[in-house]
């Protein structure tokens, strides 16, 4: 592998969280309101109705099929709900393309890995940079000089999150090359390079041994308490889930079905019977 | 122990991303830059120059044009042909409009006018993917050529039909018309090739760069992270254009002198500038100088043994030609899918350990 | 009926009969979809090849008589005596299925895993193969392909037609070229046997559960590679009957392994998977093209045949990238 030394300069500091945009700590940051989305005849989400508290890491739970993952579609907007509607920092939005949601600081990684296979880990995380980066195609084309700035100017903010997340020795590997546990390392390492202002996490610990659910459970931790990002995040790992989650939504068929602080969830006979499993043909 | 990196250390990240970070590859580099300009210029001849050394840089250029849209964007477009007609139609459109232009600005207006035209046929790639887009530029292949061949305004009327480069010079010597040598045709391409070879490299990167490997890789996960597609697939289609746009200028006014749309810019240019890309390596600058060094040598290599060795007939060879070509295709892409460059690639590392292979 | 509506009929027709020749290319294109997910950019060389081959029985010909004249120096052309056309098919048809296993065990095998595009460029590679071999097996030259089809026009139909005219106008008759009839008839037959093998066999319904998931059915026994060589036979098949329509049609030269080219908007329009998708995207190209260039070629200069088809599928695309037949694409992430 490769053994560049490289000496990263402290001289900036990382910002994490985008500029400050007038919404206080324990105010809402996300409300999404009686929201349904269905495909063709199918309905996928159905007048589901939240917020998300700037600062907290919300869980959202729910059995397989429940429409967790169309819910965070929805809110980055890949999918776009029939009915319903979506406000971020206090702008409420109705059709919205991805690339949009991604430029308002809303960041995320998925439950089957998502990387861009054919590059580097460390192209991957800059590439989570590219909301943030401007010069245009005439400075790229000359290089020296600004883009050239830009690029090192952000190849630092990179390297302190390569830093943070503990993956300096593979920063210049494929990322097709990679185990599965490191893979979801740099793709949370892509979210954190847009510096989010709200990031959605899907299933993070999937498919990962005890030692790396704590790993991982451990930086998520780190992101919201030492950059304050809010955090949303799906996860099956019910003991994971309590003890990281500030509030937790329990979906089951595409309903809202239970919501409130771990400990108020636990005790809701809803979320007992889905997860239990009762005849749902009433 | 020639090629190592071992006490090559990198203190800034400035140097740690050029683009030699290995010293001797650095010498190498700048030693062929150099015998390219100082030394073969002296030596050239016609024969070498119009059988080797045009072909090799026209095709370069062209490669790495098709090579930033199929390998970088994972756009795959088969209008490489047309898309090289519209560089060498406007070239003459401009040359006989403004007689007064030099031939550099000559060249990169016709690769302006090309990514114009790449852009409006790049448009479908927003709504369409894979081999749906590969038949979408086939539309443009046809369609472009048989627009030039329709609309006389295109080669100002002349009777058969044709376009002729007329004689234009630069600092007083002339690389078009019928009284170049070959040291000046020569010298124009390569400069205009070791330009924007670099250019292409400082795009592919940097953030336009990523931006187009994102959509590449993953398009739905890359619009999530803040790619527009539009933008990343129509710059693709424009700066690919453009690339290609100056290969089809150098074509017809340096190399053939006189063009007939049909003949020069059919649809096996498109397939040939395709296989270069292929061979030579996806998404690598070296894969496409390599991939179209393999693709012009081979068939002067073959034609030399079997027309002027063995002395058979013309057809014969050629069809034994396109045998070997379509069997060597295969082959390397059952030996090494991702081209000349990554075998490149795997010998540097072997050469990094050697002689000690553990 | 007036004249105009009649000539508008007879080109409508000539339309359908030039798209069955179009879903005849497309069909093997979708065989081998299907079953193995590979585009086969090589199925027009294949129907050359399969016609240069046939002729090349027909008319005795000596294989690879350039090459072996220009390496030793002899002057062999023929054997001096032809097959009969019947046998001559069953020998190619026996060539086409040598080729298809040998495909197999030369390409296909050890691509294997190999991603969508990386197959599909070594198919180009093989259709360059493919044609080079045929022009040093059988020469070059534009040769004639006749097995004993009708050709020429039907005087019967040019008869009927001529009395559909509106009294007192002018009127011929329609010309329909009995090639193009006994082509369509073929095509249909073809196409019923192909559905009755893949629904009724146990081979047909192998190859639809290999088309399904190559996976699960290697997991219940299926063999991958019997599966390909047979399909990549019929593909073959396939190509033999459409080089024999083709060269019997245009002779038997360089050209035809460019109606590959033209089958594509014919998936297009059809979706890649569907064989029925095929036939009617043929014969809407078929049409299409015809009514193009005869009322709306005349006012841009002619020609529009090239490319008309793909100008065609792209407009249809743009409205329905899923294709004629396929499902709503649901993105997922």
């Amino acid at each position: 592998m490769n053994m560049h030394d490289i000496t990263v300069k402290h001289g900036q500091e990382l910002r994490m969280t985008r500029p400050d945009d007038g919404i206080r700590r324990g105010d809402p940051l996300l409300v999404v309101d009686n929201i349904s989305l269905s495909f063709g005849g199918v309905k996928a989400i159905t007048d589901i109705s939240f917020d998300i508290l700037k600062g907290e890491i919300r869980a959202i739970i729910g059995p397989n099929g429940a429409g967790k993952t169309s819910m965070l579609n929805v809110i980055n907007g890949f999918y776009h709900p029939q009915e319903g509607t979506i406000t971020f920092r206090g702008e409420k939005r109705s059709k919205m393309r991805t690339h949009e949601a991604a430029n308002q600081g809303i960041a995320r990684t998925f439950q089957n890995i998502a990387l861009f296979k054919g590059m580097s880990v460390l192209d991957n995380i800059m590439t989570g940079r590219i909301t943030l980066m401007n010069r245009n195609m005439a400075w790229q084309a000359l290089w020296r000089g600004p883009a050239e700035r830009e690029e090192i100017e952000h190849r630092q903010a990179v390297e302190h999150i390569i830093d943070f997340l503990e993956i300096e020795h593979i920063r210049k590997t494929p990322v097709g090359r990679l185990p599965y546990g490191l893979q979801k390392r740099v793709e949370l390492g892509r979210a954190l390079a847009a510096e989010p202002a709200l990031l959605l996490l899907d299933e993070p610990m999937a498919g990962m041994n005890l030692e790396e659910k704590e790993d991982m459970s451990r930086y998520i931790l780190d992101v919201n308490q030492q950059f304050g990002t809010t955090i949303a995040l799906i996860e099956h790992d019910m003991g994971v889930v309590m003890d990281l989650s500030d509030r937790v939504v329990v979906l089951d068929y595409g309903r809202k079905i239970g919501d409130g602080t771990p400990d108020e969830v636990r005790g809701n006979q809803d979320v007992i019977d889905a997860y239990l499993g009762v005849s749902h043909d009433d | 122990m020639l090629y190592r990196e071992a006490g090559d250390f990198k203190t800034t990240y400035r140097s740690d991303q050029q683009t030699f970070p290995i010293k001797s590859e650095r010498w190498l580099f700048w030693a062929f830059i150099a015998f390219a300009f100082l030394v073969v210029p002296f030596f050239i001849n016609d024969y070498w120059n119009k059988a080797v050394f045009m072909p090799l840089l026209i095709y370069c250029m062209a490669a790495l044009g098709l090579n930033i849209l199929v390998g970088y964007a994972g756009q795959v477009s088969l209008g490489t042909g047309g898309f090289m007609a519209v560089g060498a139609f406007a070239c003459y459109k401009l040359m006989t409009a403004f007689p007064w232009m030099d031939m550099f600005t000559v060249t990169v207006l016709s690769g302006v006018v090309t990514a114009g035209v790449g852009i409006l046929f790049g448009l479908p790639s927003l709504r369409i993917k894979g081999f749906y887009l590969a038949v979408a530029t086939l539309a443009a292949q046809f369609f472009l050529v048989w627009m030039f061949n329709k609309f006389p305004w295109f080669y100002n009327y002349s009777a058969s039909g044709q376009i002729t480069a007329p004689e234009r010079t630069i600092f007083g010597v002339a690389v078009t018309g019928a009284n170049t040598t070959p040291w000046a045709t020569y010298v124009f391409g390569l400069v205009l090739v070791f330009v924007f070879a670099w250019v292409a490299r400082n795009l592919t990167r940097g953030r336009i760069g990523r931006s187009w490997m994102a959509i590449r890789d993953m398009d739905i996960a890359a619009e999530i992270i803040g790619v527009s597609p539009l933008q990343a697939k129509l710059s693709a289609f424009a700066v690919s254009s453009f690339y290609i746009g100056m290969a089809g200028s150098m074509l017809f006014a340096n190399y053939l002198g006189a063009a007939e749309v049909t003949e020069a810019f059919g649809i096996d240019k498109s397939f040939l500038v395709l296989f270069m890309v292929i061979i030579g390596g996806l998404g690598s600058i070296l894969g496409s100088f390599l991939g179209a060094a393999f693709l012009v040598l081979l068939p002067v290599l073959l034609k030399n043994i079997m027309v002027d060795q063995f002395g058979w007939a013309t057809d014969l060879a050629a069809h034994v030609q396109i045998m070997l070509i379509g069997g060597l295709i295969i082959f390397f892409l059952i030996a090494e899918p991702h081209g000349l460059a990554q075998l490149w690639r795997l010998t540097k590392e072997k050469l990094r350990l050697w002689p000690f292979p553990y | 009926m007036s004249v105009e509506l009649l000539n508008f009929f007879e080109t409508f027709l000539n339309g359908l009969m030039a798209g069955v020749m179009y879903s005849l290319v497309a069909l093997g294109f979708v065989l081998i979809f299907k079953a193995s997910g590979i585009f086969n950019f090589a199925q027009g060389v294949m129907a050359l090849f399969a016609a240069l081959t046939l002729v090349g029985f027909m008319t005795g010909q000596v294989p690879f008589s350039h090459l072996i004249n220009a390496i030793f120096g002899t002057e062999l052309h023929n054997w001096g005596a032809g097959l009969p056309a019947f046998l001559a098919i069953l020998l190619t048809m026996v060539v086409m299925v040598a080729l298809a296993f040998l495909i197999e065990k030369l390409v296909l095998k050890h691509l294997v895993n190999q991603e969508p595009i990386i197959l599909f460029m070594a198919t180009i590679g093989l259709a360059y193969f493919l044609e080079g071999l045929g022009d040093l097996m059988w020469g070059s030259d534009v040769k004639t392909l006749d097995v004993g089809l009708p050709s020429g026009g039907s005087f019967w139909w040019e008869d009927v037609t001529r009395t559909w005219a509106a009294q007192g106008a002018e009127y011929y008759g329609m010309y329909i070229d009995l090639l193009d009839v006994s082509a369509a008839l073929i095509a249909v037959v073809l196409v019923i046997a192909l559905s009755l093998f893949s629904q009724y066999t146990a081979t047909g319904r192998a190859l639809r559960a290999v088309a399904d998931d190559h996976q699960a059915a290697l997991s219940v026994g299926i063999s991958l590679r019997r599966i390909w060589v047979i399909v990549w036979s019929i593909a073959g098949f396939v190509a033999l009957v459409a080089g024999i329509m083709w060269g019997s049609k245009s002779g038997v030269q360089f050209s035809l392994s460019l109606i590959a080219l033209k089958a594509l908007p014919v998936l297009i329009l059809g979706g890649f998977t569907s064989i029925p998708g095929a036939i009617v995207g043929g014969l809407i190209i078929g049409v299409g093209e015809k009514l193009a260039e005869a009322y709306i070629g005349p006012m841009v200069g002619g020609a529009i045949e090239n490319w008309f088809a793909y100008v065609l599928a792209l407009a249809f695309l743009l409205f329905r990238p899923q294709g004629l037949f396929g499902d709503r694409i649901i993105e997922r992430i």
